[in-house]
């Protein structure tokens, strides 16, 4: 599974590279529009043990981040599962605040919070949060009429026992769901580097593109691909040891 | 056929459609007759391009038969690189843009400097922060955009005045001042002649002075906006350029020009609503030292030293990986006026040659009525 998302990766990022050295040599342009492989190449030796712990700076504050909202979205759709008056304000509130681009809010957060951890963290949790507390109030909300008829007839059914039915038979969904949003995770920590932080990969891609270093830039999105495929392998692989719990169980 | 009434109302209708038509196709004739080029500005729109708005919106380009296309800037656009794609024809980039762009083999051609004092500077509240030179930044926190050319500049201070980077506090900086205003940043970076004025305006109203700590005045002459072609348009559309800027500098003097201020400020207020106008006023004011510290320094002078010194400062700084040789690109008005002289030179050896040819004609005709007297002779001899 890893090995198959890594060389798709590298398949496609290369792809994409070689796409750009054909405009390059097509248009003969200079180095400072598109980098030569050798640039890129002298790039990655100077700036890749560096761009390597940014990377990892940042996906660590993705996934705390992704972790945070996966938290808050089950609490949130456990409670907006009800089709009462909170349930809907909920759905309501989620799809409006989703609504806003998180370029305008981070500003007001980094005044807020100052540009260290608290910022990058909520901002990677607003945005992937969002999108997946819309699935999980979905998924919960969404009665398993022939499992749970047994259950209310019998008069043994409790909420918890409710939202594991539920969660049960949705786990593809759950899992394709919570793999989705922990690339937006990433998108989210990176985005608020760029924007404001001083730390992370994004603060690194912004300083290159003050530099108009487009070398460093696509050296940062090798990287950026690696780790997000590895994450990403690791929550289908999780959801996938989850699976086979519940099943033996 | 012609007499029959409905024939006529028809070829009156015809003939009405072809005047509109060929009204209408005189004003394209005429709107083709300008040569269309785009400039791609470095920032967005403020006092820091009045002039480049000013030619535009007062017809200067057009009367040097150019339609001009001016594209706002921004951190995310690099002139150069749309120069190079083509998606623009004129651009304005600063020094240490044009350095790293030749450094990798860019084509690109500086015609025209803006600011002959970079505007680029530290405000700080000098009843807080006492600086009165270099020595007084230690022990400081010293705003800095990392990347940024004001880190090149701040750096290349530090370390001419021997000032360790642990002797002083680095802050990074974004587009919000509240660390500046919350006085959690001694020295911020700005351009003096917009936010400056802005800021300075702010904390005037609350009762504090502000102060700018130029690097120029310290031995770092940085150069800030210049305006920009290809190597392409200086060999195929020469004289697109030297329309170009000639209207730009024609622009530029009539902004500055104090008997213009007014024009000046509502053009830019035009495009800068947010701006109110009395600041706008201000910001003329600091512009036009910017860009014309003295009388005698000409707008659009090409200020080759502080060019090489720029070079030297990104080359120390290890911004470049080796020599570019700046000033083989500094083409700028003396070049065009070198190109001008030389067409003057040419056209007075035209001319010298047309007078010499008259003289020869008026010796011709002179010996020609000379001979008349003999051929009439000749004739009544006959």
């Amino acid at each position: 599974m890893l090995h198959r998302r890594i060389y798709q990766f590298v398949i496609v990022y290369f792809l994409g590279l070689t796409f750009l050295f054909l405009i390059k040599y097509v248009l003969n342009l200079s180095d400072y529009v598109i980098p030569s492989p050798q640039e890129i190449w002298h790039t990655a030796c100077r700036v890749f043990a560096r761009y390597l712990l940014d990377v990892m700076d940042t996906v660590s504050v993705a996934i705390i981040g992704h972790i945070l909202s996966i938290c808050l979205a089950t609490i949130v759709g456990i409670i907006g599962r009800l089709t009462t008056w909170v349930g809907s304000f909920i759905k309501v509130a989620a799809y409006n605040i989703q609504a806003y681009p998180i370029v305008a809010v981070a500003p007001i957060i980094f005044i807020l919070l100052g540009d260290g951890l608290s910022s990058r963290l909520l901002i990677a949790a607003m945005i992937c949060y969002f999108p997946l507390l819309l699935s999980f109030i979905g998924i919960l909300s969404e009665p398993v009429g022939h499992i749970e008829h047994f259950y209310d007839v019998t008069e043994r059914m409790s909420w918890q026992l409710q939202v594991k039915i539920r969660a049960f038979e949705n786990m593809n969904k759950l899992t394709t769901v919570i793999v989705g949003s922990a690339t937006l995770a990433i998108v989210g920590t990176i985005v608020a580097e760029f924007i404001a932080a001083s730390a992370g990969i994004g603060y690194s891609i912004r300083i290159a593109l003050y530099q108009s270093d487009l070398a460093k830039i696509l050296i940062a999105l090798f990287l950026i691909g690696i780790f997000t495929s590895l994450y990403l392998t690791c929550l289908e692989w999780l959801g996938y040891l989850t699976r086979k719990r519940w099943d033996r169980n | 056929m012609i007499a029959n009434p409905k024939n006529i109302i028809l070829a009156c209708i015809a003939a009405s459609i072809l005047a509109a038509f060929s009204s209408g196709g005189c004003g394209k004739k005429a709107d083709k007759g300008l040569e269309e080029v785009t400039y791609r500005l470095k920032w967005l729109f403020n006092i820091s391009v009045v002039g480049d708005l000013y030619t535009d919106v007062h017809g200067i380009f057009a009367y040097r038969g150019l339609r001009v296309t001016i594209k706002e800037g921004g951190p995310e656009r690099d002139a150069i690189k749309e120069l190079e794609l083509d998606h623009a024809q004129f651009g304005v980039a600063s020094a240490d843009q044009v350095i790293r762009a030749l450094s990798k083999g860019a084509p690109v051609v500086v015609i025209a400097q803006l600011f002959q004092a970079n505007p680029l500077q530290w405000i700080y509240r000098p009843e807080k922060t006492r600086i009165e030179g270099p020595e007084d930044l230690k022990g400081k926190t010293i705003g800095i955009t990392y990347g940024g050319n004001d880190e090149t500049i701040m750096r290349a201070l530090l370390s001419k005045y021997k000032i360790m980077n642990n002797e002083i506090r680095f802050f990074s900086v974004r587009y919000d001042y509240t660390p500046f205003y919350e006085g959690e940043v001694d020295l911020w970076p700005i351009y003096q002649n917009a936010e400056g004025v802005v800021i300075g305006e702010k904390l005037h109203k609350a009762g504090e002075q502000v102060s700018f700590f130029n690097p120029d005045k310290f031995g770092i002459p940085f150069v800030s906006n210049s305006v920009i072609t290809t190597e392409r348009m200086l060999k195929e559309r020469p004289g697109t350029i030297r329309d170009f800027i000639s209207a730009l500098l024609q622009g530029w003097r009539e902004a500055l020009d104090p008997a213009n201020k007014e024009k000046a400020v509502a053009t830019i207020h035009r495009f800068d609503r947010d701006t109110p106008i009395k600041i706008i006023r201000k910001q003329l004011a600091a512009t036009r030292m910017l860009m014309k510290p003295s009388p005698e320094i000409e707008i659009g002078r090409i200020d080759v030293e502080a060019w090489k010194q720029t070079e030297r400062i990104m080359l120390e700084q290890k911004l470049i990986p080796g020599p570019v040789s700046v000033e083989k690109i500094l083409g700028g008005v003396h070049r065009f006026r070198d190109h001008r002289s030389e067409i003057r030179s040419r056209r007075s050896e035209v001319g010298d040659q047309k007078s010499e040819i008259r003289s020869q004609k008026s010796e011709v005709r002179n010996q020609k009525s000379d001979l008349r007297p003999l051929i009439s002779d000749l004739y009544s001899f006959n």
